[in-house]
């Protein structure tokens, strides 16, 4: 018995991609939806991580400039550090989720698209 | 502590891990169920299965360790292992899925057509995984020992022996089921105790050691950090999560790109649940244990706090719970690292076969038990962060450039992987020798990644554009199949 790599014709051949794109001509109208579906899934995910990254920059500056967050107890615990240890989770899971969709949306995008044509 | 406990808890998690290997052997007769389960496992299933493989003794005692011992700049390892899933589920997770891949190196060799730059992408992939194993059974050798009084390498062999063994006998299929009950596990067993520590601080029943000015001082608060460290680690764990061998194999057994999307988020849901404890457990150890913060001794933290607070029985029972978790996490990630390195090992090295896929997965085990031997631990969270730091300046760089961009060429990825490489081992293992000659680099060579990835990114896109070859001409159609949805 023997397991290889997938070779790269093989693995196409057998799955191809939906879209019906020519592989041999990429300038044409398929070629053209798919690049398009490439530049808005990474203009998306793009934006989304800078949204993340700088929501939890600006989270945290906020924690280091407002000093009673260190003197205020919660359960024993400065709420600074319970902000910290706590709060950037659920941003994360949120921004998540709300790329989820997009990602999703722009992919029904394309296929209406490609379908119509 | 009594060693019964110990050696009943290690026990029983060996057993049990072994006989569900070995029950999901029956299931995996095939090769393709060996190397990627058929493609057949079910969102949820596979995020328990991630997130199992994924804890591993950086997460189970490593962060609530560090948070003991340095204070809150720790706090920033928890967030930035789960942010690391947000950049794969951005960048990587259907397109990876997409590519019909089964090892990053079959992902370099597709796309960039060339044999050497799939070879240069193995090398990196059996380093980065040898040197995250090491941390686990380094992991496994202080719990062995502070629980039983066994000596240190028994732990680091125990583990070794049983991840070879299962991984060997029952291939990916078996890990699947196996990682997704570590998964459960492992949370249980921080859950549970934290529970019961915080009803007993609760009750008045324990008293802290420290009051919380001194047990939280503003100055190792959240306020004073250190920028450049701060950025540095996160750019190594956002961007290294995406490029760790053992997390991108799980990505293949979703059933398409989609269905990889919503594993990510639901492992992201996962991960901020289970991180909540240790976490606690940090904050709670800072209180009541401030003795065990000394650089040997804090990551077994978890292992020691249920048994100070919690007198009796209950406290064994706990105890005996967190050893279980513990076990559990050093196990399933070096598992999930042998079947990844097993993988590439015997595909490029031993012809594919299932005998060579044994044969792999024996000397994936072998190489880092060495090491693990050879050296000290020190600090479980800092070495597991080196690892990242490695792969954000190699791997990284190479797999969004080759699913993003359609400049990229073969030579291109190779100079920037091997730049990277060269750069942030040198850091890595030079560092200690030449920040004592010029403290003011330390914290460069300490923490590399915010110079080291971007550099190889850059190397990469200016060797690309200057070889003369240009991209390989299936760069197009393997683009299109990245990226476009599957047929529904």
């Amino acid at each position: 018995m023997r397991v290889t790599a997938p070779r790269r014709d093989a693995g196409a051949a057998s799955e191809p991609p939906s879209g019906r794109a020519d592989r041999r001509e990429p300038d044409d109208v398929q070629g053209v939806y798919v690049r398009s579906l490439i530049r808005s899934q990474l203009r998306l995910a793009l934006t989304v991580a800078a949204g993340f990254i700088v929501a939890t920059v600006l989270f945290v500056i906020a924690i280091a400039l407002v000093p009673d967050l260190d003197r205020t107890l919660v359960v024993g615990v400065p709420v600074s550090w319970l902000l910290l240890g706590f709060g950037v989770y659920p941003l994360a899971i949120t921004v998540g989720v709300l790329y989820l969709r997009a990602a999703s949306r722009n992919e029904a995008r394309y296929r209406a698209l490609s379908e119509d044509s | 502590m009594n060693p019964a406990i110990g050696y009943i808890a290690i026990v029983a998690v060996a057993l049990v891990s072994a006989v569900i290997g070995f029950y999901g052997l029956r299931v995996s007769r095939t090769t393709s169920d060996f190397y990627v389960a058929s493609r057949t496992v079910r969102p949820w299933w596979n995020a328990s299965a991630i997130g199992g493989e994924y804890l591993s003794a950086a997460s189970f005692l490593g962060i609530a360790g560090l948070i003991l011992l340095t204070g809150a700049s720790a706090l920033w390892f928890p967030i930035g292992y789960t942010a690391g899933y947000l950049m794969l589920l951005l960048f990587v997770a259907a397109p990876l899925r997409r590519s019909g891949a089964y090892t990053i190196p079959d992902f370099t060799e597709a796309r960039l057509e060339s044999l050497t730059a799939r070879r240069v992408t193995s090398l990196l992939v059996i380093v980065v995984g040898w040197f995250y194993i090491v941390p686990q059974l380094q992991g496994a050798a202080l719990t062995v020992r502070i629980t039983t009084g066994l000596p240190s390498w028994a732990g680091s062999l125990a583990v070794a022996v049983i991840v070879a063994v299962v991984v060997a006998a029952g291939g990916m299929r078996a890990i699947t089921f196996v990682q997704a009950f570590q998964f459960w596990l492992k949370l249980t067993a921080l859950a549970v105790p934290v529970v019961a520590l915080l009803l007993v601080v609760g009750a008045g029943d324990a008293t802290a050691e420290l009051p919380p000015v001194a047990a939280f001082p503003p100055a190792a608060g959240p306020g004073d950090l250190d920028v450049y460290r701060t950025v540095s680690l996160m750019v190594a764990l956002l961007f290294g999560t995406l490029g760790l061998p053992h997390v991108l194999v799980r990505f293949y057994t979703n059933p398409d790109g989609a269905a990889a999307r919503r594993t990510t988020v639901i492992v992201l849901v996962l991960l901020s649940v289970f991180y909540l404890f240790p976490t606690v457990f940090g904050f709670l150890g800072r209180a009541f244990a401030p003795d065990l913060a000394a650089p040997g001794d804090a990551d077994a933290l978890i292992l020691l706090l249920p048994d100070r607070l919690v007198p009796g029985p209950l406290g064994d029972l706990l105890t005996a719970l967190v050893i279980a978790g513990a076990f559990a996490a050093f196990l399933s990630t070096s598992s999930g690292l042998v079947v990844s390195l097993a993988g590439v090992i015997s595909q490029d090295l031993l012809g594919g076969s299932v005998r060579g896929f044994r044969i792999a997965a024996i000397v994936s085990t072998v190489v880092p038990l060495v090491v693990a031997l050879a050296t000290e631990s020190a600090g479980l969270a800092g070495s597991v962060g080196l690892v990242f730091a490695f792969t954000a300046s190699t791997l990284c760089p190479m797999l969004i450039l080759g699913i993003w961009w359609r400049g990229l060429t073969a030579r291109g990825a190779i100079s920037g992987m091997l730049t990277g490489a060269v750069l942030s081992a040198a850091a890595i293992l030079g560092g200690g020798a030449l920040g004592a000659a010029a403290p003011g680099l330390r914290p460069f060579l300490e923490q590399p990644a915010a110079w080291t990835a971007p550099i190889a990114m850059l190397v990469t896109v200016v060797a690309s554009r200057f070889d003369r070859r240009g991209a390989p001409p299936g760069t197009e159609a393997y683009l299109t199949r990245l990226h476009v949805p599957e047929r529904n």
